[in-house]
């Protein structure tokens, strides 16, 4: 059996820049990607201008909060239709729960506190 | 059945991105005769007149910026050369025209024409000599990466020749949505390098069915437990991210990324698959590119079954509207299975809408609808091409150190 030496990588010559201007295929991504993004529900949108998006690693961080929002919305989705229907009485409770939380930190978790409202309108 | 038909249990298709056939293996018909590569009297034109022809100066990072132009416009300069009489005939005649218009500079538009020496590509070359290199595999589509890939999953672009997001027509279906909808039910699942990177296939099935998708890790791993589904589809790393385990180099060998990474990853796709002897003995492992990123290739392109879409000549962008009749550049396409002979060299001609055709064919059989281009389209499990012929299976396979 033969064996095939495959020369290790040279990481001074291996160009890692994710300073590098985005390909045409990054911009592509980026752009469908953003197409998924706007169908998610608001709470899960990243809020970063994506015609800003101008070198890879720009374009790796958006990429990497929409496709982990889509896995997260699915399986919130998914929890959400398995979970016994709850009783109104807790859901009352819960709002209030949650206001109160927010007027206790008015500034904390941005978009946490914009999840509970944009997310039955998207 | 031949023992390898017979014990074939798992698909693999590792996608990689814009590289010709002639760039990657063009340097091996110097070995092997049969293998449709560089020869002496090929060249192409510059824009003084003079012919430029293929050397053997190509590096792995460099010398193709800006990313050569491989959009609708472009490839139809690269493979007529800038002729749009009717009866114009497919000459690989402009390359170096087009790699001109991007940068002014005659000297620059000479590097569309290098290629790779053997000993350049240890991975891919070894594999193209040790098991069936492909001498007619042909993009599906003379464009660029996205309409292609859609022939890959659908075995259609739904009539698109650009990069935009585009609408699953009905009645198509992916091949992932066949296999886990047939009876009996069949695995398939497309493993993205990682979160960061991503996948192209976000819209329409990342979107709707994050089940089908897994990360590079998770396949390694799927791989090494004898988990691997029936059909899968591995993406390289499209960018150079950080992650928290360190800085992550771009895989996909997409012009101006770096080759030797994506020799690298092939090679460890390889070895997850070989480690694993069950595995190995029941995989055929397909290495293709997607297109031919802009990059010189010397065979024209063949007519094909039209499909049922026609790109009008606004959407092409050159004046002249396109019916899926042509097939894009032809790229490299190499089949690994222990149950090849060594040496395997195809001349029958494929597309990316073979690999739906195939993988539907060998693991559902008869189905329908799909559309008029995968119908027609070549399987590439073929014994009587010589793809898992043989009767007993290999064990001098390569093994690679990395």
């Amino acid at each position: 059996m033969t064996v095939i030496q495959v020369p290790a990588l040279d990481l001074k010559q291996s160009g890692y820049d994710p300073n590098r201007p985005i390909s045409s295929l990054l911009k592509t991504q980026v752009e469908h990607l953003h197409v998924a993004e706007k169908r998610l529900p608001a709470r899960y949108h990243s809020e970063i201008y994506v015609n800003a998006i101008r070198t890879e690693g720009e374009a790796a961080n958006y990429i990497r909060a929409v496709t982990e929002a889509i896995h997260a919305a699915h399986k919130e989705a998914a929890a959400q239709r398995t979970a016994p229907a709850r009783k109104r009485g807790i859901e009352i409770a819960a709002v209030a729960d949650e206001r109160s939380r927010r007027q206790r930190k008015p500034h904390a978790v941005k978009k946490k506190g914009k999840s509970a409202k944009g997310g039955g309108r998207a | 059945m031949p023992p390898g038909l017979d014990n074939l249990k798992h698909i693999v298709v590792l996608m990689m991105e814009n590289r010709s056939f002639d760039h990657m293996l063009g340097s091996l018909t110097a070995v092997n005769a049969n293998i449709d590569g560089i020869t002496p009297g090929l060249s192409n034109p510059d824009t003084n007149g003079n012919a430029v022809s293929p050397q053997p100066k190509a590096e792995y990072q460099s010398q193709l910026q800006p990313d050569p132009d491989h959009h609708f416009p472009a490839v139809d300069l690269q493979i007529f050369g800038g002729s749009t009489a009717p009866n114009r005939q497919a000459n690989m005649q402009g390359f170096v025209k087009s790699f001109f218009n991007q940068q002014q500079d005659v000297g620059h538009s000479q590097n569309i024409m290098y290629y790779f020496t053997q000993n350049q590509l240890p991975v891919l070359t070894t594999l193209a000599t040790e098991f069936a290199v492909f001498n007619r595999w042909f993009a599906s589509i003379p464009g660029p990466t996205v309409c292609n890939r859609a022939f890959a999953h659908y075995g259609t672009s739904f009539g698109r020749v650009d990069m935009n997001p585009f609408e699953i027509l009905e009645p198509f279906k992916s091949v992932y949505e066949r296999l886990i909808n047939a009876t009996p039910k069949h695995t398939a699942k497309i493993y993205y390098y990682d979160t960061t990177s991503s996948t192209i296939e976000v819209v329409n099935l990342l979107q709707n069915q994050p089940e089908l998708f897994g990360t590079y890790q998770q396949f390694l791993q799927d791989c090494a437990s004898g988990n691997l589904p029936d059909y899968s589809f591995v993406e390289p790393n499209y960018s150079d991210h950080a992650t928290s385990s360190g800085e992550q180099i771009a895989s996909d060998q997409h012009p101006d990324h770096n080759v030797q990474a994506g020799e690298l990853f092939v090679a460890s796709v390889y070895n997850a698959i070989k480690q694993n002897a069950d595995l190995w003995a029941s995989t055929a492992l397909l290495i293709v590119y997607d297109e031919h990123g802009g990059i010189y290739d010397h065979v024209p392109p063949p007519s094909c079954t039209p499909d049922q879409f026609t790109a009008s000549a606004n959407d092409t962008g050159t004046g002249m509207p396109f019916a899926f009749d042509r097939l894009g550049v032809r790229v490299p396409a190499i089949l690994v299975s222990p149950w090849i002979p060594s040496g395997t060299v195809v001349n029958t001609v494929f597309d990316h809408a073979s690999i739906p055709a195939t993988v539907t064919e060998y693991f559902i059989g008869d189905f329908s609808p799909r559309s008029p281009r995968e119908t027609s389209a070549n399987l590439f499990i073929d014994p009587s091409q010589n793809l898992l012929s043989l009767g007993e299976i290999r064990t001098d396979c390569p093994d690679f150190s990395t």
